[in-house]
């Protein structure tokens, strides 16, 4: 070997050798000096096990199993940090068992492995020790982190001031939302607060009214033979996406004539959009008048019409789609039964919604599709927790001792609701969040969750599959750091409390055993103002008009600031993988856009990439442009994920949040956001700044500046 | 070696930078980046397919006295029949034996402390593939084909800390599944 001559692998050995012999001595190996803990399991080095668990990103529950093996993990240990073998979840599937994931994975699902070794993650509690807002904390341990929590609820209890307390979290058909709800009503305390930017209550609300269901609705799509869709990304983004393109596969692998036909209605072609046979572009807002028109006509085709006159040419006017193509969607939907139509998204968004929803529960009905195969029904369900809106939290007097968990509210609400200036009246936050984000900063006390992996996990889900199946799971892996279970923390608390309500349970395991859901007594708090859980019918149905916030002259186009494929409400924006994601329908990755029709740029003279100011009533914000053959001339659209001022390093300062430019109009009858109904103006600012990325390809993205202006780098 | 050597310029985000003012990486792990090692001294090394024969342990740990003693090697080495890995003992595995034997000695009295502690030893691994070879090794099967430690592993009775007595390429693997009449084929060891 020592004779063979110079080729180029030793060439490069040798020139490498010469140059940075010097660096050599400089980089020491430092991974002596980490101190190993002894493992806590038994494992079977190199072979693999799966764990069940359930992901918590979405309120869909879809039940996944974690791939666990042997690996060397950075943790903490009794206050040390140091490496040990142990057990880690390596990579996510859909549980094959589940019939809500069947075995398959989302991709923010797939992505959910990050949280648990993300860098930023809280490792153990912190206390705030500089202003409130500054991001200045001090490590505490947890036994000084629940005494303090706890002598702040006594300090409530002894005052007689129970109502004072309040807890604010997402809304989940969850065992977890059952132990707090319990929780605070034994000790006297309002229901909690839910808030979620992209909530369905709107949807639940019209259930209600029409079916005499609370909850979301399953589709039967593998059985049915007209799909008929209003705004809903029931593929991409809404409701349990998972089950939904499971059984749309099957429904669209049946062959000839049996292969279902999937139409589409929306002002904006979404991820959803682009899979039908057939896209149909109506006015923001006019969806239930569609809806209306459509189920007037196969009420009269079929003969099972109520006879309420409608002006039916002036409906049809209104949507801005052709008559004669309602008519035979209409003809279409009539003579294809088992036909199903479809309401979420955007389309409840408008301050209609709630009237566009019983407009498709009503074409649902004269098409003789609810509970029928094919068609649409409603999974039996234990009665869902009480909860309240986020404005009784804001009107009325703060809080003294505010619970915050798994929601952001500081983000994810606009601007004009002064979240955070709500906050600020609150004299003591505790935030029960994995990272530091826009609340969680704001917070006096910090009791990091386990990641779901290390926790246990339970869920009902209240849609997606025909039969109900709620499930319960133990943790996957070890804690990595210093963290705590926070239905664990809160028992914890509130039997420290020095008058704790009898019969609580140790753990949330034990809750979760001792208690199944089905026997599980509602907790229905009987604060002013909560919403009914089933809500009497309305005597009469509200207006399918929409209303929209600013002067259509001054403002002319309408905001659609729709749920990212990535990070859905933004609540994932931290998760590197999702960052890296590129858009199902415009391939941008790492940033934020503004979708913008692209006959209409050419009218305005703006081009991919250029910077656009976005002004509403209520603020305006700098996002370049992505134009795009698949949206109305009149409207825009910002996706919701971006723009986080305070969230790991990986989402802080990156794109733009549109929620922030919202103005607060309420979808009538809700009281819910209504997040479409804002109007904007648009004008050119300035050339591409390059914060446009598009996926370029396998292994490079290419920044919007060099695309299709000829200077192609 | 140049994506090497640029990686010892670069660091991976976030993390603290090389220099005496800089504040130690949390974890105490090298704060340099290289391309997929922790070190830019084991990037180097790989690069030059260099396997040292000796390596570090954190004591001089004797196989020959525990061999003659009448231990086996799948006494320590759990998983060796179950899984593609020979487990490196943990303290609690010395303990099993040395909670009752010669507890007196002093190293074993360091174990015991270290033990009481929660802190394990530090092994190293004394054999391994460079990731760029794409070779995966699976012992059970070896095992289970009655092939002896010893072939691959050296005599370990005659060894104190265990060494790389066997240099394993690619020949050596070759030349042991034609004799056995194992597979050859490539996909049977590059997956």
């Amino acid at each position: 070997m020592a004779e063979a001559p110079m080729d180029r692998r030793h060439f490069i050995k040798l020139t490498a050798i010469t140059g940075t012999s010097a660096a050599l001595t400089a980089c020491g190996n430092p991974e002596n000096q980490i101190i190993r803990f002894i493992p806590e399991d038994d494992l079977v080095p190199g072979v693999a096990t799966w764990k069940p668990s359930i992901c918590p990103l979405c309120n869909a529950g879809c039940g996944v199993i974690a791939r666990v093996m042997e690996g060397d993990a950075e943790v903490f240990r009794n206050g040390q940090p140091g490496v040990i073998r142990m057990g880690l979840a390596k990579k996510l599937e859909g549980n094959p068992d589940d019939p809500i994931s069947q075995g398959k994975l989302c991709v923010r699902g797939q992505a959910a492995i990050q949280i648990t070794y993300h860098p930023d993650r809280l490792d153990q509690p912190k206390k705030r020790s500089g202003e409130r807002g500054s991001g200045q904390f001090t490590d505490v341990t947890w036994d000084e982190a629940i005494k303090e929590l706890t002598a702040q609820l006594d300090a409530l209890a002894n005052a007689g001031d129970q109502k004072s307390l309040a807890f604010l979290t997402r809304p989940r058909a969850a065992r977890r939302l059952d132990l707090i709800a319990r929780l605070l009503q034994e000790y006297g305390a309002p229901a909690p607060v839910a808030h979620e930017m992209f909530s369905d209550e709107v949807l639940r609300r019209a259930n209600a009214i029409s079916f005499g269901s609370h909850q979301l609705p399953t589709f039967d799509l593998e059985n049915t033979r007209y799909l008929l869709v209003f705004g809903a990304d029931f593929l991409g983004t809404w409701n349990a996406t998972v089950a939904h393109s499971a059984a749309y596969g099957r429904m669209r692998q049946r062959a000839g004539a049996a292969r279902a036909k999937f139409v589409y209605v929306d002002s904006r072609l979404t991820q959803t959009g682009a899979n039908a046979d057939e896209f149909i572009a109506c006015r923001p807002g006019t969806e239930g008048l569609l809806a209306s028109a459509i189920t007037a006509e196969v009420g009269r085709i079929r003969k099972t019409g109520t006879s309420a006159a409608v002006d039916l040419p002036a409906m049809i006017a209104a949507t801005g789609v052709a008559a004669d193509k309602v008519t035979r969607i209409a003809q279409e939907f009539a003579d294809n039964l088992p036909a199903v139509a479809m309401i979420g998204g955007t389309a409840l968004a408008h301050t209609n919604g709630l009237a566009s929803a019983l407009a498709v529960n009503e074409l649902n009905r004269v098409a003789g599709s609810v509970n029928q195969p094919g068609g649409v029904s409603f999974v039996s369900q234990s009665p869902r927790v009480a909860t309240r809106h986020l404005n009784e939290l804001l009107q009325g007097d703060a809080p003294k001792v505010l619970l915050i968990d798994d929601s952001n509210p500081v983000f994810a609400s606009p601007a004009s609701m002064k979240v955070a200036d709500a906050l600020k009246r609150t004299p003591f936050i505790v935030s029960f969040g994995s990272f530091i984000d826009e609340t969680s900063a704001l917070a006096d006390l910090i009791l990091p969750d386990h990641s779901f992996l290390e926790s246990w996990v339970a869920s009902a889900p209240e849609s997606g599959s025909a039969k109900a199946a709620p499930s319960s799971f133990g943790p996957v892996m070890r804690p990595l750091y210093d963290t705590r279970s926070t239905p664990d923390v809160l028992l914890a608390a509130f039997r420290g409390l020095a008058k704790p309500a009898a019969g609580l349970p140790n753990s949330f395991e034990e809750f979760l055993n001792q208690e199944p859901a089905s026997q599980l007594p509602s907790p229905r708090p009987q604060a002013s103002g909560s919403r009914a859980q089933a809500p009497s019918p309305r005597p009469q149905a509200p207006s399918l008009e929409p209303q929209f916030a600013g002067d259509a002259t001054q403002y002319p186009y309408h905001l659609i600031p729709h749920a990212s494929a990535a990070f859905y409400d933004g609540s994932l924006a931290h998760l590197p993988w999702l960052q890296e994601l590129p858009d199902p329908m415009t391939s941008a990755m790492w940033g934020s856009w503004i979708e913008i029709n692209e006959r209409k740029a050419e009218e305005l003279g703006i081009h991919q990439g250029d910077v656009i100011e976005v002004t509403s009533t209520q603020g305006s914000l700098r996002v370049p442009a992505f134009l795009s053959p698949g949206i109305a001339p009149d409207v825009i659209a910002i996706p919701v994920g971006q723009g986080h001022t305070n969230f790991t390093r990986y989402a802080t300062n990156r794109g733009v949040n549109p929620i922030a430019i919202l103005a607060p109009a309420t979808v009538g009858d809700t009281g819910q956001l209504a997040w479409a109904a804002t109007r904007v103006k648009i004008a050119r600012v300035g050339d591409p700044d390059k914060s446009l990325i598009l996926f370029g390809g396998a292994t490079r993205e290419r920044p919007e500046w060099a695309h299709g202006r000829g200077d192609e780098h | 070696m140049l994506a090497a050597t640029i990686g010892c310029e670069l660091r991976s985000p976030g993390q603290p930078t090389w220099g005496a003012d800089a504040a130690p990486s949390r974890w105490g792990t090298s704060p340099v980046f290289t391309t997929a090692r922790s070190s830019f001294g084991q990037a180097f090394r790989e690069f030059m397919g260099s396997h040292p024969t000796e390596v570090a342990q954190p004591f001089d740990f004797s196989h020959q006295i525990h061999l003659s003693k009448g231990a086996q090697c799948t006494d320590c080495h759990t998983g060796v029949e179950q899984g593609p890995r020979a487990g490196l003992p943990s303290i609690n595995t010395c303990m099993i034996c040395h909670s009752q034997i010669a507890t007196e000695r002093p190293l074993i009295k360091q174990i015991t402390d270290m033990q009481a502690k929660g802190i394990d030893l530090n092994w190293n691994r004394v054999y391994n593939y460079f990731p760029e070879s794409h070779v995966r090794f699976d012992h059970a099967p070896h095992i289970r084909a009655k092939v002896e430690c010893s072939t691959c592993h050296g005599n370990q009775a005659e060894q104190t800390v265990a060494r790389r007595a066997v240099n394993m390429d690619m020949a050596f693997c070759v030349n042991c599944h034609k004799q056995k009449q194992a597979s050859n084929d490539c996909l049977t060891c590059h997956y």
